[in-house]
C-alpha cells in the first residue's frame, strides 16, 4: 500500500467519529435485544432493559421453542425455498430470452419488467386478495409464495440480464458450431457461466420471503399456515409482557439467516446490493 | 439450407420469457389493472364489488386524511433521504478502506439488515415502552418527565424515521462502499500530490465519482419510504390518532380494518401512480433502460 | 357486469399459473373447512384454554372433529372480517354481537338460531335473558354465549388506597379528590393504555352513561348521528380533558398497549393505582401477578357524576361473547356445529369458566359463585350485572366495523390533547 494511499484512509477523522457514533446506535439495541433474553421475567421487569442479567437462563428461549415456533419456521423455510426455487426458473428464462432474441418484442418484455419494479406490493394487496380467494387458495403457504415470488421477478430479471452480458459472442458460437440448441446452450455455457448472478437472485428473493409480511398478514390465518415473521406479530399479544420470551422470538427469526450470512457472505451482500439492481 | 445454419445458432425464441412474463403479469401487472377497476366500485369485500363512477375519486380530492397522509409520506420520504444518506455515505466511504476494524465494523453496522421489519419493529417498541423499556430509563436519568416516545405525535413519526433509518442504513452503506471501491486510487494521488486534504479530496473526487451509487440508492430510499407498512403497523398502528397514517397505512386501514375495498384501492391507485412516477424519473436518470452491463466486483 | 367477466378471467388465468407452478414447486395447499372438520375461530387470550378442553372433549366423540383457531393480537375482528369474506371462512367464530356480525347479517352469511331457541327451551333457558338478548341482531339470534359477563370495572390498588386513607371514589367528587390525592403522592392515579384506543373509550362510556343516560347511545347506535351533539358528549369531552390536564393518566400513557399487559403490568407495580377495565382484568392479573391479585386488588362500581341523569347502576362493557355459525355450514357439519354451540350451556362449562375466574352467563351462574377463586368479586360482578338495568356494549363493537378506526383515532386524539373538545364532538358527529 502506498504512503499516500495510507494517509488517505487513516486522515478520515469525520468518517472515523461517524462510524464510531453509529456503532453505539447499533450495538446498544442489539445488547438489549440479546441480554433481555438470558434473564427471567421478573428480573427484566425490574430491572429493565439495559442492565446486566443477574443470573443467567436460556428459559424465554425454551418458553418460544416448545410453542408453535418450530411449525412457523418451517413454514417460512417452505416459502423461501419454494419462492427462491420459483425466481430462479422463471427469471433465468426470462433473461436468458432477452438476452438472446433481440427483437422489439423482447425488449418490450424487458421494459414490462422494468416497469414492474416500481409498482408496490402494499398498492396492489386488495387485487391480489381477491385472486387468492378466487383460486381457492386463501390461508395456503401457496397465497404468500406466488405473489412473493411475483414481486422478486422484476429485480432478478434484472439482475440476471445484466450478468447474461458478460458472456461472449464467440462463446455462444462455438457452441452453435457443436450443433447445440437453446436448452443445451442455456444449460451448458449461460447457467455456470453467471452463476454469480444466479446465486445472488436466489440470495435475494429468499431473503424476501423470509422476511416478508403483508402477504401473511393478509392472506393467511390458521397457525397451520404461518409464517415467522406474522408468528412474531402475533407474539405481542400471545407472550404480552413477558418481554423476554417475545425477543427470544425475535433472536431466534434472525438466527438462521444469521447463520447463512456467515456460510455465505459474498452471495447474501451481492443479493442485497441486487436490490439496487446492479 | 438457409433456415438449418440459423437454427443450429441455437438462440431460443421469444417463448422462453412466456412463463415468466404471464407468470408476473397475473400477480404483479393483472392486480394494478384490478385495482384501477376496483377503485371506481364500492365494495365491502363480502358482497361483489358495485359501480359507483367516480364517486371515490372525488372523495379523494377532498379527503383531510388523504391530504395528511400525502403530506406525512412526502415529509418521511425526505427526511429519509436527508437522514440516511449523509450518514450512509459517510459510513460506506469509510468502509471502503480495507483495514481490519473497518471490516469487523461493518459486519456489526450490517445486522440490522438480516432481521425483518417485523422482528426490528418489535425491538423498538419494547426499548421505546415509557415504562419498561430504555426509554424509561433515559427520562429517568435526564430527569424527563414524560418518556412517551411514541405518544406524542412528533415524537411517533420521528420513532419511524429513525427506526427505518436504522435497519436500511446498512445496505446504503453496502451501496457506497462497492461504489467507493471503483474510484481508482490514481485520482486520489494526484490529488494529494496536487496538496488536496481529506475534505477537499472527498468533494472533489469522492462525490463526483460516486454520483452513479448516489442515484440508485436515492432511488431505493425514496421508493422505500413511499411504501413503509411493517414498521408503521407494528410500532404505531399509524398513531397517536392518525399522526404517522401514511399512504400505504391508509390503505391498509381503510381496506383491512374499515373494509371500504373500493375507496382504499383508489389510495392504492394513487399511491402506484406516484411510486410510478417517481422511479420512472428516477430509473431514466440512473440509465437502466439502456440494458448496460451493470455488475461490478465487490 | 364486468367485475364479474374480470373475475373470469382472473380465476381462469390463475388456474393455469397456479397448476404449473403447483407442479414445478409440489406443495399443495391444505384446504380446511370442508369434509369432516369445522374450523372454529376465537380470539385467544387468558381464556382460550376453555375452548381448548372443551373442543377437546367435543372431538372425542363427535365424527365430525373441529378443528380450533386462535387468533391473538388486537385485530382479531379484522382478520375474522378479512376471512369471511373469502371462501375459506371460517365455520364458527367467537364475535361481540351486535354490530361486529350486523354485515354478515345483512348479507345472510349467519345461521339464524331463533328457530332453534324456540324449539328448544331447555337450551335458551339455560342462559340469562338479557345477555343472550344482547347478541341479537334486529330481535333475531345469531350467536350463543361463550365466555362470561365483561362489564367494566373500577380496579384499585386496595393497600395503596389504605396507606394514603383513602376509599374508592362513589362520587365524582371522590373521584377528584382521590386523584388529587394521588398525584401529591406522584403516584399515577389511573393507568390507561393509550395505545389501545378502546381502553380510553371505558371512560367515554361511562362518563356519558353516567351524565346522560344509555339512551344517548342506543339513539347512536341505531343511526343517529345527531345525538352526538347531545350536551351530555360534550360534558363527557370536556371532563376527559380536564383529566388528562389534571395528569389523571400520568405523563407516560398514550404509548402503552394493553395487549402486551403494559398497563396491567404497571398497576400490578404500583405505579397507578386505578385501573377502568373489563372484568377479564382480574383473571389477567390472576395469571400474571397472582400475589397482587390476591392481595392488592380491589373493585368497585364507576362513580356517579354531577348532574347525571343515568342510572348510577347501568353498565358498559361486553355482555359476553359469542359464537355464531357461517350459513355455508349445512347438513351433519351444521349438526355437529349446533351441538358443539349446545355444550356452552352445560353445566360444567359453567363450571369451566368459573374455574377461570369468568363469570357464566348462564342461569344457574349464582350457585356457581361460591366456588370462585374469589367468591366476592364473583358475587360482586353477578350482582352488578344483575341488578343492571341497562348494559351498553363498547360502542367500537357496537358501530358498523367500518366506524371503528375514525372512533378510535378521534378517541386518541382526544387523549392526546391533539383535538379539542369541541371538534371531538364534531368529528363524531362527521362519524
Amino acid at each position: 500500500m502506498s504512503t499516500s494511499a495510507r494517509r488517505r484512509r487513516r486522515a478520515n477523522i469525520p468518517a472515523g467519529a461517524a462510524a464510531f457514533l453509529w456503532l453505539v446506535i447499533v450495538a446498544v439495541p442489539l445488547y438489549i435485544l440479546v441480554a433481555s433474553t438470558v434473564q427471567s421475567r421478573s428480573s427484566y421487569l425490574e430491572n429493565g432493559p439495559l442492565s446486566l442479567p443477574g443470573e443467567f437462563t436460556l428459559d424465554s428461549y425454551r418458553r418460544v421453542l416448545e410453542g408453535d415456533f418450530p411449525r412457523y419456521l418451517l413454514n417460512t423455510l417452505i416459502v423461501t425455498v419454494a419462492c427462491a426455487a420459483i425466481v430462479i426458473v422463471l427469471a433465468v428464462t426470462v433473461a436468458y430470452s432477452i438476452i438472446r432474441t433481440r427483437t422489439r418484442l423482447s425488449r418490450r418484455v424487458f421494459q414490462i419488467f422494468l416497469l414492474g419494479l416500481a409498482i408496490p406490493s402494499q398498492a396492489v394487496i386488495i387485487p391480489i386478495y381477491l385472486i387468492i380467494t378466487e383460486l381457492q387458495l386463501y390461508d395456503t403457504l401457496l397465497a404468500i409464495i406466488l405473489p412473493t415470488a411475483a414481486f422478486s421477478l422484476p429485480v432478478s430479471v434484472l439482475i440476471l440480464v445484466g450478468s447474461m452480458r458478460d458472456i461472449e459472442e464467440e462463446q455462444y458460437e462455438s457452441m452453435a458450431l457443436d450443433g447445440a440448441g437453446p436448452a443445451r446452450v442455456l444449460w451448458q455455457l449461460v447457467v455456470p457461466m453467471t452463476r454469480g448472478g444466479i446465486s445472488t437472485v436466489g440470495v435475494f428473493s429468499a431473503l424476501g420471503a423470509w422476511n416478508g409480511f403483508l402477504f401473511p398478514l393478509i392472506l393467511t390465518q390458521s397457525r397451520e399456515n404461518r409464517v415467522l415473521t406474522l408468528g412474531l406479530y402475533d407474539y405481542i399479544g400471545e407472550f404480552r409482557v413477558d418481554i423476554p420470551a417475545l425477543l427470544a422470538a425475535v433472536v431466534l427469526s434472525i438466527v438462521p439467516i444469521f447463520t447463512a450470512y456467515l456460510f455465505a457472505r459474498r452471495q447474501l451482500i451481492n443479493g442485497l446490493m441486487g436490490v439496487g439492481g446492479r | 439450407m438457409t433456415t438449418a445454419p440459423r437454427r443450429r445458432t441455437g438462440r431460443p425464441g421469444i417463448a422462453w420469457a412466456v412463463p415468466g412474463l404471464l407468470f408476473f403479469l397475473f400477480f404483479a401487472a393483472a392486480p394494478m389493472l384490478i385495482v384501477g377497476y376496483l377503485s371506481f366500485t364500492q365494495w365491502d369485500g363480502l358482497s361483489n364489488p358495485s359501480w359507483t363512477g367516480t364517486d371515490n375519486w372525488d372523495r379523494l380530492w377532498n379527503d383531510d386524511t388523504m391530504r395528511q397522509a400525502i403530506a406525512l409520506s412526502l415529509l418521511l420520504t425526505v427526511l429519509t433521504w436527508l437522514f440516511q444518506t449523509p450518514i450512509a455515505l459517510l459510513l460506506g466511504v469509510w468502509a471502503a478502506g480495507r483495514q481490519r476494524t473497518r471490516a469487523l465494523l461493518s459486519a456489526i453496522f450490517f445486522l440490522p439488515l438480516l432481521a425483518s421489519s417485523v422482528a426490528l419493529a418489535l425491538l423498538w417498541k419494547t426499548i421505546f415502552d415509557p415504562n419498561l423499556g430504555l426509554n424509561a430509563q433515559i427520562a429517568d436519568w435526564l430527569n424527563l418527565s414524560s418518556a412517551d416516545l411514541l405518544g406524542s405525535p412528533r415524537g411517533a413519526f420521528a420513532a419511524v424515521l429513525f427506526v427505518t433509518a436504522w435497519q436500511f442504513i446498512p445496505l446504503h452503506t453496502l451501496l457506497y462502499q462497492g461504489g467507493a471501491r471503483q474510484i481508482p486510487q490514481s485520482l486520489y494521488d494526484a490529488a494529494a500530490l496536487d496538496g488536496a486534504g481529506t475534505v477537499r479530496q472527498f468533494f472533489a473526487i469522492t462525490l463526483p465519482q460516486l454520483r452513479n451509487t448516489i442515484v440508485t440508492s436515492s432511488v431505493l430510499m425514496v421508493v422505500g419510504a413511499l411504501t413503509y407498512f411493517d414498521t408503521v403497523l407494528i410500532l404505531t398502528r399509524g398513531g397517536p390518532g392518525d399522526a404517522t397514517t401514511i399512504v400505504p397505512f391508509l390503505m391498509y386501514r381503510t381496506g383491512f380494518q374499515a373494509f371500504d375495498l373500493g375507496y382504499a384501492s383508489a389510495v392504492a391507485t394513487a399511491l402506484v401512480i406516484t411510486a410510478t412516477a417517481v422511479s420512472l424519473l428516477l430509473v431514466r436518470l440512473t440509465g437502466f433502460s439502456k440494458m448496460r452491463s451493470t455488475r461490478e466486483g465487490i | 357486469m364486468r367485475i364479474r367477466t374480470l373475475r373470469l378471467l382472473a380465476a381462469t388465468a390463475a388456474c393455469a399459473v397456479a397448476t404449473t407452478t403447483l407442479a414445478a414447486c409440489g406443495s399443495g395447499g391444505p384446504s380446511r373447512g370442508g369434509g369432516d372438520t369445522l374450523s372454529v375461530w376465537v380470539y385467544q387470550d387468558g381464556s382460550t384454554v376453555i375452548q381448548e378442553e372443551f373442543v377437546e372433549k367435543f372431538n372425542e366423540t363427535s365424527d365430525i372433529k373441529i378443528d380450533l383457531v386462535q387468533i391473538p393480537g388486537d385485530n382479531y375482528t379484522d382478520r375474522m372480517r378479512t376471512a369471511m369474506g373469502s371462501p375459506n371462512a371460517p365455520d364458527v367464530f367467537f364475535n361481540w354481537g351486535g354490530g361486529s356480525i350486523a354485515d354478515f347479517v345483512e348479507q345472510d352469511m349467519l345461521v339464524d338460531l331463533t328457530p332453534i331457541l324456540d324449539e328448544e327451551p331447555e337450551l335458551k333457558d339455560a342462559f340469562i335473558p338479557t345477555i343472550l338478548d344482547a347478541g341479537a341482531v334486529d330481535g333475531r339470534y345469531y350467536g350463543i354465549p361463550m365466555r362470561g359477563v365483561q362489564p367494566v370495572i373500577l380496579f384499585y390498588n386496595k393497600t395503596a388506597f389504605a396507606e394514603a386513607g383513602v376509599e374508592p371514589p362513589a362520587t365524582w367528587d371522590d373521584m377528584l379528590h382521590v386523584i388529587d390525592v394521588f398525584l401529591d403522592r406522584d403516584t399515577v392515579p389511573a393507568v390507561v393504555a393509550g395505545a389501545d384506543p378502546w381502553t380510553e373509550l371505558m371512560w367515554l362510556e361511562y362518563l356519558l352513561d353516567r351524565r346522560g343516560g344509555a339512551e344517548i347511545f342506543d339513539r347512536i347506535r341505531n343511526g343517529d348521528a345527531s345525538a352526538w351533539s347531545d350536551p351530555a358528549v360534550r360534558w363527557m369531552a370536556d371532563t376527559v380533558k380536564e383529566l388528562v390536564d389534571a395528569g389523571t393518566f400520568g405523563n407516560n400513557f398514550r404509548s402503552v398497549n394493553y395487549t402486551a399487559d403494559g398497563a396491567s403490568t404497571f398497576f400490578a407495580q404500583g405505579g397507578g393505582v386505578m385501573h377502568l377495565m373489563g372484568s377479564w382484568e382480574y383473571a389477567n392479573q390472576l395469571s400474571q401477578q397472582p400475589e397482587f391479585a390476591a392481595e392488592d386488588l380491589g373493585w368497585a362500581a364507576f362513580p356517579t357524576v354531577p348532574d347525571g341523569t343515568g342510572d348510577p347502576g347501568a353498565l358498559v362493557g361486553n355482555p359476553t361473547n359469542y359464537w355464531s355459525i357461517n350459513s355455508e355450514v349445512e347438513g351433519e357439519r351444521l349438526d355437529a356445529a349446533l351441538d358443539f354451540l349446545r355444550m356452552h350451556a352445560e353445566p360444567e362449562y359453567a363450571q369451566a369458566l368459573i374455574d377461570n375466574g369468568d363469570i357464566p352467563t348462564t342461569a344457574n351462574a349464582e350457585s356457581l359463585l361460591d366456588s370462585h377463586a374469589s367468591p366476592e368479586f364473583a358475587r360482586f360482578q353477578y350482582d352488578m350485572v344483575a341488578e343492571a338495568p341497562s348494559f351498553t356494549l363498547s360502542w367500537d363493537q357496537a358501530l358498523p366495523p367500518g366506524k371503528a378506526p375514525a372512533l378510535h383515532d378521534n378517541i386518541e386524539k382526544l387523549f392526546g390533547g391533539q383535538m379539542s373538545p369541541e371538534d371531538f364532538v364534531a368529528a363524531m358527529q362527521d362519524l
